[in-house]
């Protein structure tokens, strides 16, 4: 289903990229970027990628600027009351906005949000240090079905991505796992490498960045990602879990519709470049697009299902 | 690899340049309150997109070790750490700074800064791969443990009543656990509120606690702000002297802040408080750590910028940053397209190297700016007139805390707990305490909550918790730590020497009720009991059982602190006298800006804060010409600082109604 959209939403937003170059002096001034955690993150990281390509491409700089806490809360809850100018945006992700005022009140709710293009996303996946024991998912389940409960696996907070996949994977799979939450995949690729926890709820950016000091034991993906075509995917063997935490942006609610397309063609071109594509696949990033005009159908559709999964799961009551 | 090649790549002009800018331009951001070392390398990440990579490297590995170095400044001539590798430097420089030695602390710090410098970037030069393992040995459990080791030092900053710190250290712990839980699915002491929702920010804490209490005496007495006789230059000679005595502190404080550095969940902070904490339990004699002892600084500057090349161990050889500067160099390098690891010590050595090399020329270039910056820095807070250090410092207070996470809230915050800060200091409970609380919170809960689920999954939590080397060694060090100055103590009282004293501060003396402290530690003991009716409601055991235990903690101690004062048992030194109307009406001033930041406008409620401060900072009779001096040098101020954050440092400053 994914790719399905990715492969329409990249036709119709190369075609939209096209009519809006030159159209018009827009943007005229620097564009604060805002990310909602703190510097030296995946959030971070996708942005100053961005970064060069946005002012080659509208030849005004894209300042990044961070509005860390409450796990990226601080920053949405205040975002409506940023400029409306058009010169300020933020990057948004999922589930965190969908799953964080389902759970608490954070300060905004999801609707509140003028979400207008999700750009990637980075699978979930299992991973493990080079030399663990757990050589393919089916060590992994055969431990955890002999020692229910006992065996430690990491991942970033609770009620996150990592924890869905997590929770959910234990049910589809039959197993009782140790959930151990940590403070940004950072951390828990630390615990991972240091032998602290014996697997990881990750990324495939984590298997890209850590290179062979880790192994990657399913991606929950619909297909095999390019950069590890010898790690299955979940269903291939069996498991219904397709998921992992998407990145878009976001404008402040003032910012006028005409504004919200050419930033939707925007991300688009730089979504487009091959030198940008290539970049973040390297990083083990799946692109996507979904533009403003399917955004809203798109994004409704998600929410449906990830409260659907944090309700199963027992995240959500 | 290591050769000469790597190290004349380092040498061009080009190199030299950026390594230079950047020790300059670092030292500056460091020494401003909220401007810290991370966000002075973030901003110049764009720039380093089009340079060649080492080049790039240099540059903010530069800028990096000179806003570590910066940070002492305002530690010890503002008692307000510029970067919150700063904070123990605090402890020794500031006493020093009053009794008239800043400028011997300034050059202190310097030497020490590049010597720690110098030999975090060694062993980063020649032990790299092996150490960087260091970073995967410490677990949760290991974490745990360490912060417990840097509250230990709250025994030593009490300053007479350890019941009182550990109030106050109780009371920081539960300032961290406030807003959305970070390892666990609860909004914790918040009540609603949108402003803490994010947290009670540390940086933000530090500035409010260490710096307003300092402004609110300032303008309460005419007396200048730091005694000086006579100009005596750098010093150096001196600074030398005291260094050389001092070579065994040295040594340890640059080993253990390489170690930590090392280590991903600690940093600059850490470092600094336990190569202080170290170096004043093996201290024997001459000025009292906490009263001004050179050693103190020594330890502490020493200590926090050999993080730096430690930092860089476990980022270039695992791809994991040791700090958090750290993280945003490997953005940038991602961004370059080099991936670090272990490939990049063999297939991109030659980066690694000159990079190196260039950090090691950086930090020897620090000792002549460092001297000549800092010389600057305290000339510049001498002369200063009292109304515009206070106009000026207060104005800088309130930048550099919205600059942190570009937030009014966190000003607020601010100085709030600044005005506490002040009010809870008076009465004998120190700042300090409640400092380290709110740094070590986070690692301690984390560590705690995480090593206690890996525990339960073992079957064995006292294994986990007391069976492995690393955290039994850290344990006890704790102990020794926290024994050591009772049995020193015991040892002299045997030989018959006079008592010394084991916990610096005024001691206690019977007299008539203390109610100040009873209504303080009533005061503590409620929060202790909010915070228990808080966490009733949370939904996730993970986030209930660190603010549980820690509540109960404070109920204990403030109880106790309550029990000594009604048996009239007092320890606090006599309050600093002074105008109460002055001092409540700057904190007025200063809360009234934080207010109107959102609604007015940045630079509005700036040159209204200035202009109201200036003349509650004035104690001498007005003249036409001070008239325009102080009111054309105030406005000179916001606007500068103004460019600085909005066009160079690209803050975004909240616009409002006005401008």
């Amino acid at each position: 289903m994914i790719y399905c959209v990715m492969k329409r939403a990249a036709a119709g937003a190369l075609l939209a990229a096209g009519l809006a170059t030159g159209a018009f002096a827009f943007p005229d001034k620097p564009v604060d970027y805002v990310i909602p955690f703190g510097p030296g993150g995946e959030s971070d990281i996708s942005a100053r990628l961005q970064q060069p390509f946005f002012k080659e491409k509208f030849g005004q700089d894209l300042v990044v600027s961070y509005k860390e806490g409450g796990g990226g809360a601080v920053g949405w809850s205040q975002l409506n009351g940023l400029s409306g100018d058009g010169h300020t945006i933020m990057g948004v992700n999922l589930p965190h906005i969908v799953l964080q005022p389902a759970e608490k009140d954070v300060g905004y709710k999801t609707d509140d949000l003028v979400t207008i293009y999700w750009f990637h996303f980075t699978p979930d996946a299992i991973v493990v240090r080079a030399d663990s024991e757990f050589k393919t998912l089916d060590d992994f389940l055969k431990y955890a079905k002999d020692n229910p409960g006992g065996l430690t696996i990491g991942g970033t907070g609770k009620g996150s991505a990592n924890h869905l996949a997590q929770v959910k994977f234990d049910e589809l799979a039959g197993i009782k796992t140790a959930y151990v939450p940590f403070k940004g995949t950072g951390a828990v690729t630390t615990a991972t490498l240091g032998g602290q926890i014996m697997a990881q709820w990750g990324y495939t950016t984590v298997g890209a960045a850590q290179g062979d000091q880790v192994r990657l034991l399913a991606v929950a993906t619909e297909e095999r990602h390019p950069l590890f075509p010898d790690v299955p995917t979940f269903k291939e063997l069996g498991y219904d879990l397709i998921g992992g935490a998407w990145r878009g942006i976001a404008v402040p609610s003032s910012v006028p519709e005409e504004q919200r397309k050419q930033w939707s063609n925007m991300i688009a071109e730089i979504n487009a470049d091959p030198d940008f594509r290539k970049k973040m696949e390297e990083g083990g990033f799946a692109m996507a697009d979904v533009p403003y005009e399917e955004e809203k159908a798109w994004l409704a559709k998600q929410k449906e299902a990830y409260i659907q999964a944090a309700k199963d799961a027992g995240i959500l009551k | 690899m290591t050769g000469f090649d790597t190290f004349a790549a380092a040498l061009t002009p080009l190199n030299l340049l950026f390594a230079l800018f950047g020790v300059v331009a670092g030292t500056v951001i460091g020494a401003i309150p909220g401007l810290t070392a991370t966000m002075a390398v973030a901003v110049l990440v764009p720039l380093t997109f089009t340079m060649e990579p080492a080049s790039a490297l240099i540059l903010m590995g530069a800028i990096y070790t000179g806003a570590i170095y910066g940070g002492a400044y305002s530690a010890i001539l503002l008692n307000t750490p510029g970067t919150p590798s700063a904070i123990a430097t605090t402890f020794d420089g500031y006493p020093m700074a009053r009794r008239g030695d800043g400028d011997l602390a300034i050059t202190l710090a310097c030497l020490a800064s590049v010597f720690g410098g110098l030999i975090g970037a060694a062993f980063l030069l020649l032990l790299a791969p092996p150490l960087s393992s260091i970073a995967l040995a410490f677990g949760p459990v290991e974490y745990f443990w360490l912060a417990i080791f840097g509250l230990s030092l709250i025994a030593a900053l009490s300053e007479g009543n350890v019941f009182k710190g550990l109030a106050g250290g109780a009371l920081g712990l539960l300032i961290s656990t406030v807003g959305v839980a970070e390892i666990s699915a609860d909004v914790r002491l918040t009540f609603g509120s949108q402003i803490l929702l994010g947290g009670i920010q540390a940086v933000a804490a530090l500035i409010g606690l260490y710096c307003i209490p300092v402004l609110i005496d300032l303008v309460a007495t005419p007396e200048r702000h730091l005694r000086v006789e006579q100009p005596k230059g750098f010093r150096l000679a001196e600074a030398i002297g005291v260094s050389l005595r001092g070579w065994l502190n040295l040594i340890r404080s640059s080993v253990i802040g390489t170690i930590v550095g090392i280590l991903p969940g600690a940093g600059g902070s850490v470092a600094g408080l336990v190569a202080y904490s170290e170096a004043r339990r093996s201290d024997r004699g001459g000025v009292e750590f906490g009263k001004g002892a050179p050693g103190g600084i020594l330890a502490s500057e020493a200590a926090n910028n050999a993080t730096v090349g430690g930092g860089f161990i476990p980022t270039l050889v695992l791809g994991i940053p040791g700090t958090p500067p750290d993280a945003v160099i490997l953005g940038a390098l991602l961004v370059q397209g080099i991936r670090t690891g272990p490939t990049l010590f063999e297939s991109g050595g030659a980066i690694v190297y000159t990079f190196i090399w260039g950090l090691l020329l950086a930090t020897l270039l620090m000792l002549p700016t460092g001297l000549l910056i800092g010389r600057y820095a305290y000339k510049s807070i001498v002369a200063v007139p009292k109304p515009l250090l206070v106009a000026g410092v207060a104005f800088m207070t309130i930048v550099g805390t919205y600059a942190i996470r570009n937030s009014t809230s966190d000003v607020l915050v601010m100085v709030v707990l600044g005005a506490i800060g002040w009010v809870v200091s008076r009465f004998g409970f120190a700042v300090s305490p409640i400092v380290l609380g709110i740094i070590l919170g986070p690692i301690a809960e984390q560590g705690f909550v995480q090593a206690w689920t890996i525990g339960t999954a073992m079957q064995n939590i006292p294994a986990m918790f007391f069976g492995r080397p690393i955290s039994i060694g850290i344990i006890t060090f704790t102990l020794f730590s926290l024994l050591w100055p009772l049995a020193r103590t015991a040892i002299a009282r045997r030989r018959g020497a006079a008592d010394l004293p084991v916990i610096a501060g005024a001691p206690a003396v019977r007299g008539p009720v203390d109610w100040a402290t009873v209504a303080v530690s009533a005061v503590l003991s409620l929060v202790g009991a909010v915070t228990l009716f808080d966490t009733a409601h949370y939904s996730d055991a993970d986030s209930k059982v660190f603010p549980q235990t820690v509540a109960i903690g404070l109920i204990v101690f403030a109880g106790l602190c309550l029990l000594r004062a009604l048996l009239g048992m007092r320890n606090r030194d006599t309050p600093p006298s002074g105008s109460m109307s002055r001092r409540t009406a700057l904190v007025v001033a200063v809360l009234a800006a934080a207010l109107l930041l959102p609604l007015v406008g940045f630079v509005a409620a700036s040159l209204l804060l200035v202009a109201v401060l200036i003349p509650i900072g004035m104690h001498e009779r007005w003249t036409a010409r001070t008239g325009v001096i102080y009111a054309l040098s105030g406005v000179v101020i916001v606007l500068a600082v103004t460019w600085l954050f909005g066009t160079l440092l690209h803050v975004p400053l909240p616009v409002g109604r006005l401008f």
